[in-house]
């Protein structure tokens, strides 16, 4: 099966479009169940269990994350953020094992505004996606801040 | 700079005011008179292994670049070149042979001495390279308590044990942990900032009752999850007891105790009974775990270490201690609403994989920039200070529980886990403190 450029493209500014209005349990439906959702603490980063990430979490841990983020009392993210981001530079790349799943590579640039503070999240994302016939599922997204070692503020909402 | 009588009139038994946390003149001499004085954590001797090793920390707001030798020793430098002044070292940890400084290529020796310096014929007349004077300043004094490495700007005062008292037990059970009895720093450091004072962090750390409020979200979203966690994993759903220890009712307020003592630590107890974060487990990996533990200590003193039942145990001014996970945190002032919070786990040797991978995960929960419960804590942090800005009202309450606190035979203060003790005993050791000239 040869990757499709323009469908995985697709897929990605679907996925942002979720966050950015904020709809995550629509996105936490992308993830397969055996996912994850990856932001290492450094780019060279390949153990996330051995060492610290700012976050590594599957669909079950990340559940409770966006059940903490629709409870009103969620201090550091209420009034939630807002975010507006840009996914460009999207490359594809076929398949390299047994697994068969896409690699699609992007560059991302997520503006976020809470209570007066801007913060400017820029990453190079990696997304690992495993066609289904529910359609592609999320098996890895990895967002390698450019900041991993000391991202501003906090990080609430997924990037 | 604020007079005793100044300093007196901003603690009561039942209050200070807000000054403590806002006037840069009480900020600045917290830094002479606090961090100036007490024994700081520095580093695990594990981040230093090799001569030339080196890492880059603070006490109070000077930067120091504490590092090994090639005779073994351990030195705190300040990180200040002795040529111009420039910052020496910018790396937040590495190996350096020499550090060069990158204004005029001055280099010095991991001990501090000056190595070398270019172009020596325009050197002024009777310069000498041996001079203490030209090598770098240093800090006054530099301990260790069984690896961790502590440093004093000043030259006299009681020494690190004594200084430490019944805190040791703390640094003792996080060792006793490893079936070698050794322990490494490893798995990486969280570093964190927030927009507050420094005092905040300690205060909230041993505070029982916000955990249910300040934790609410959290709590609340564990507590939905329908699938039993009875034997957690030991790295991805850890997250889920975690966040549901914080859900404390009326009777664990009750049942958790608070201890603290006239130098400013104190500890929690009473949490890890509540079965939440369970002290025994009964999967073969934590079995396999405990019959070293038994083959090195014997079955008594084995039940007692895992037993041991203390949360946070704070060190005054800035060190929080978890045994049971393996990790510590560091809170550095930076400003008088400025602070960093520095956070690290520990590698238990001889101990499965898993262990570890627990201490990964505990620390991950509780300090990445994403984590789902002290994010929490920093944004009421930062409200805090927001606040105390305000000149409505001078006063902030620390009196839950006063007249009600037990003495006990050593002179620990006790009281249950509704009281604010701890922030009582931070402030005896905080006036007392400031008030030596």
């Amino acid at each position: 099966m040869s990757p499709d450029r323009v469908a995985c493209e697709r897929f990605l500014f679907e996925e942002a479009r979720l966050l950015d209005e904020a709809r995550f349990e629509a996105w936490l439906a992308l993830f397969a169940d055996d996912g994850f959702y990856w932001i290492p603490s450094h780019p060279e980063q390949v153990d996330p269990y051995g060492h610290i990430s700012i976050l590594h979490e599957d669909p079950t841990v990340l559940r409770l994350r966006v059940a903490r983020l629709a409870h009103p009392r969620a201090y550091a993210a209420a009034p939630l953020p807002r975010t507006s981001r840009i996914v460009g530079n999207v490359m594809v790349e076929p398949p390299l094992d047994a697994s068969h799943h896409v690699v699609v590579r992007s560059t991302q640039h997520v503006a976020e505004y809470r209570g007066g503070d801007h913060h400017l999240r820029a990453s190079l994302n990696t997304h690992h996606l495993r066609q289904t016939d529910a359609g592609w599922r999320i098996v890895l997204k990895r967002v390698d801040l450019i900041d991993a070692a000391s991202p501003p503020g906090l990080l609430t909402v997924p990037l | 700079m604020p007079t005793v009588t100044d300093l007196a009139a901003l603690v009561e038994p039942h209050r200070v005011h807000r000054r403590v946390y806002t006037d840069p003149a009480v900020f600045a001499l917290e830094m002479a008179r606090i961090f100036g004085r007490l024994w700081i954590f520095l580093a695990h001797e594990s981040q230093l292994r090799r001569a030339g090793d080196f890492v880059r920390t603070r006490i109070g707001l000077e930067e120091v670049v504490v590092t090994r030798d090639a005779s073994g020793a351990i030195h705190g430098l300040l990180n200040r070149c002795s040529h111009r002044g420039a910052q020496l070292v910018a790396a937040e940890s590495g190996h350096a042979a020499t550090f060069v400084c990158p204004y005029h290529a001055w280099s010095f020796r991991p001990d501090g001495t000056l190595a070398t310096i270019p172009h020596r014929p325009s050197l002024a007349e009777g310069f000498d390279l041996r001079d203490p004077a030209n090598g770098l300043a240093r800090v006054a004094r530099i301990a260790s308590y069984r690896g961790f490495v502590f440093g004093n700007l000043a030259a006299d005062g009681p020494d690190l044990e004594t200084f430490l008292g019944p805190m040791t037990l703390a640094f003792d059970n996080v060792i006793d942990r490893s079936p070698e009895g050794e322990i490494e720093q490893a798995g990486g450091v969280f570093r964190q900032e927030y927009r507050g004072n420094w005092k905040l962090h300690h205060e909230n750390a041993n505070d029982v009752m916000h955990a249910c409020y300040v934790h609410e979200s959290s709590v609340a979203a564990a507590k939905k999850d329908p699938r039993d966690y009875t034997t957690p994993a030991y790295d991805l759903h850890q997250t889920h007891t975690q966040l549901l220890s914080n859900g404390f009712t009326l009777k664990e307020w009750l049942a958790t105790g608070l201890w603290g003592r006239a130098e400013g630590h104190s500890y929690m107890g009473g949490f890890y009974k509540s079965g939440v974060l369970s002290p025994e487990r009964s999967d073969p990996t934590w079995l396999d775990y405990r019959a070293k533990l038994v083959a090195r200590h014997g079955e008594d003193k084995t039940r007692a270490i895992i037993g041991l039942d203390r949360f946070n145990n704070l060190v005054y001014p800035n060190i929080s201690v978890n045994a049971q996970y393996q990790q510590i945190r560091v809170v550095q002032p930076l400003a008088p609403d400025r602070t960093r919070v520095v956070a690290m786990c520990f590698r238990l040797k001889g101990a499965p994989d898993e262990l570890f991978r627990r201490s990964v995960r505990f620390l991950t929960n509780l300090n990445s920039p994403a984590s789902m419960i002290f994010g929490d804590d920093m944004e009421i942090f930062e409200r805090c200070q927001r606040g105390f800005a305000s000149e409505g009202r001078d006063w902030i309450d620390l009196s839950r529980g006063l007249g009600r606190d037990r003495t006990l035979e050593d002179g620990t203060l006790e009281s249950d886990g509704t009281s604010e003790l701890p922030m009582r005993a931070q402030y005896d050791a905080w006036l007392r403190l400031m008030e030596r000239e």
